[in-house]
């Protein structure tokens, strides 16, 4: 079993979602959460600097800024792993920075609370 | 690749993120979570409080950086000298693959990089 979090942008969630659910990959757990890369310039807020607006130029002092992201967690069969990372990618790659990141992470045992039963079987095929 | 997810209180997850990009680690996810830990919540008079509001920062690094990385956050998150009840926690689990979408570059745990054909 694997985990895979995948940090996606805010408005590719209902993509990201009929996709996996196309794929045969229907249960997963999704959140908000802000982030930040490594460590991008924020186009807009440079040229509104340059045009001179106080705003901008106010934000541009700050060191940290946090956008807005969705994270998705899915915990899937070892087999399913590659096809759930590629749905993700096709779905969400346009080719600029900010598209995300994908973690696969390992995972000990699963319990399905209903019945109790323990090990892969409690996931989707 | 390690993952450290370190849950931390949401008035010192500024300082710690400003400190980790100080370090050279600009890359961090947050989310405001509620929990408690062993002291069973905060008990003021009659009530209970077990859900306290806490900033969780998750951060992907390698092997070598990990003790740098969480000594950071310790003393980031730390209040007073010594810390003090509530100052949180530190998880680490290891990461067996990490994937960029934008390029598509698939980075395993031994170092190699490819890119993943769609």
């Amino acid at each position: 079993m694997k985990e895979v979090m995948a940090i996606i942008r805010m408005n590719m969630m209902n993509q990201t979602k009929r996709a996996l659910a196309d794929a045969g990959i229907s249960s997963l757990t999704a959140r908000d959460a802000l982030g930040r890369g490594k460590g991008l310039v924020d186009m807009t807020l440079l040229k509104g600097a340059e045009q001179g607006y106080e705003e901008a130029i106010s934000q541009l002092g700050q060191s940290q800024r946090l956008i807005p992201k969705r994270i998705l967690f899915i915990v899937v069969k070892e087999k399913m792993v590659e096809k759930t990372v590629k749905t993700i990618i096709k779905v969400n790659q346009t080719g600029k920075s900010g598209d995300g990141k994908i973690f696969v992470m390992p995972v000990r045992d699963s319990v399905r609370v209903r019945t109790g039963e323990k090990g892969a079987n409690t996931l989707d095929d | 690749m390690i993952m450290i997810r370190s849950i931390v209180r949401p008035e010192k997850s500024d300082k710690v993120l400003a400190d980790l990009m100080d370090a050279g680690f600009p890359a961090v996810t947050r989310m405001s979570v509620v929990g408690r830990g062993k002291q069973r919540g905060i008990k003021i008079g009659e009530i209970t409080y077990d859900e306290l509001p806490k900033d969780l920062l998750f951060t992907v690094v390698k092997d070598k950086d990990k003790d740098f990385v969480i000594k950071t956050v310790i003393k980031a998150a730390r209040s007073g000298g010594k810390g003090a009840f509530g100052d949180g926690k530190i998880f680490v689990t290891p990461v067996d693959e990490i994937y960029t979408i934008s390029s598509g570059i698939r980075e395993t745990d031994s170092g190699e990089t490819e890119e993943v054909k769609i």
